[in-house]
């Protein structure tokens, strides 16, 4: 009796495509020393009851926050920023988000954030995050309801 | 048992398909009858010749049978040794079908960052300072599981 051919069957294909989209992960992720800034600028009105996917996560934690039933992002900026380098973010209704990582101790990120607006200064905070944490910053009005910015960093 | 019951039985009973009161009692009926023994012996008869037809057919056909049948052997054994090309491509065909498996989800993957889902670990913040030149800031926080949320009321706008 002959025993039968070992297959490679998917395992193989399987740990390939695991390592393609680590490396897809990785290229992604902010290189040591630097912080990467993800900014979701988020309309939330009366207007429906749609809540956009991308916020799915965060369903519960807004509707305990806010008195609104639709929330829907408008756009969603990413950049990786060397410590003391500026990053610029356009906003809508021409107000602009200028954030600067700072130094930090360990495992935390400092971001100095500024808002204007037409030139005015509408917000200048400095943030304390933990890698991956989020803070978010509201009430700019937009029509049919308010701004509210998802600021995270990695 | 009548003639005719014993005729349509009789074949029966040659070919040994009748319970065995059944044949015993066709034979007893054919012992007694002349009709019927010759009935009998004609069917004996015309079986013998059926036979010895079939043996002699067989054995006319017995060297186109025997080439048949090396020529479906050879075909069994040329089935059991798999050819060497057609085994390698079956052995390595995962990797052209793994790569496009690869390039189609590369190539649907939401690379896109403005629809994947934040999923933030974390919503401890501390507020340094917090300043405006146009509006009234707030830091409202609801609880440690609760994001920090700093509101800006623009005072001439709301």
């Amino acid at each position: 009796m002959t025993r039968p051919e070992p297959r490679p069957g998917l395992l193989l294909p399987a740990i390939a495509l695991l390592g393609i989209l680590l490396a897809a992960g990785v290229a992604e992720a902010a290189p040591p020393g630097s912080v990467s800034v993800d900014i979701g600028v988020v309309v939330a009105s009366n207007q429906g009851t749609s809540i956009d996917p991308a916020l799915s996560a965060l369903r519960t934690k807004l509707q305990s926050m806010f008195n609104y039933s639709s929330y829907k992002m408008l756009d969603r900026m990413k950049r990786t920023l060397a410590v003391g380098e500026t990053g610029d973010f356009v906003l809508p209704g021409g107000r602009n988000m200028r954030v600067t990582p700072v130094p930090a101790p360990g495992n935390k990120v400092r971001l100095a954030v500024q808002i204007l607006e037409g030139g005015r200064n509408l917000l200048t905070t400095t943030l304390g995050l933990s890698r991956g944490g989020m803070v978010l910053v509201g009430g700019p009005p937009y029509p049919s309801g308010v701004m509210i910015l998802l600021i995270s960093a990695e | 048992m009548d003639c005719k019951k014993v005729n349509r039985m009789l074949q029966d009973e040659i070919d040994g398909r009748l319970p065995p009161s059944d044949a015993a009692e066709v034979r007893r009926h054919v012992e007694s009858c002349g009709s019927c023994a010759a009935e009998a012996a004609a069917y004996r008869r015309v079986g013998e010749m059926l036979r010895l037809w079939t043996t002699s057919r067989a054995g006319e056909k017995a060297p186109q049978l025997d080439s048949l049948w090396t020529r479906v052997r050879a075909g069994i054994e040329e089935r059991k040794q798999p050819s060497e090309p057609a085994s390698w491509v079956r052995r390595w065909l995962w990797l052209p079908a793994g790569a496009a498996l690869a390039v189609l989800v590369l190539l649907f993957y939401p690379s896109d960052v403005s629809r994947a889902p934040f999923h933030p670990s974390s919503f401890e913040v501390a507020v340094e300072d917090l300043e405006s030149d146009t509006a009234t800031v707030a830091l409202v926080d609801k609880g440690d599981d609760l994001p920090r949320v700093i509101w800006i009321i623009e005072n001439d706008k709301t």
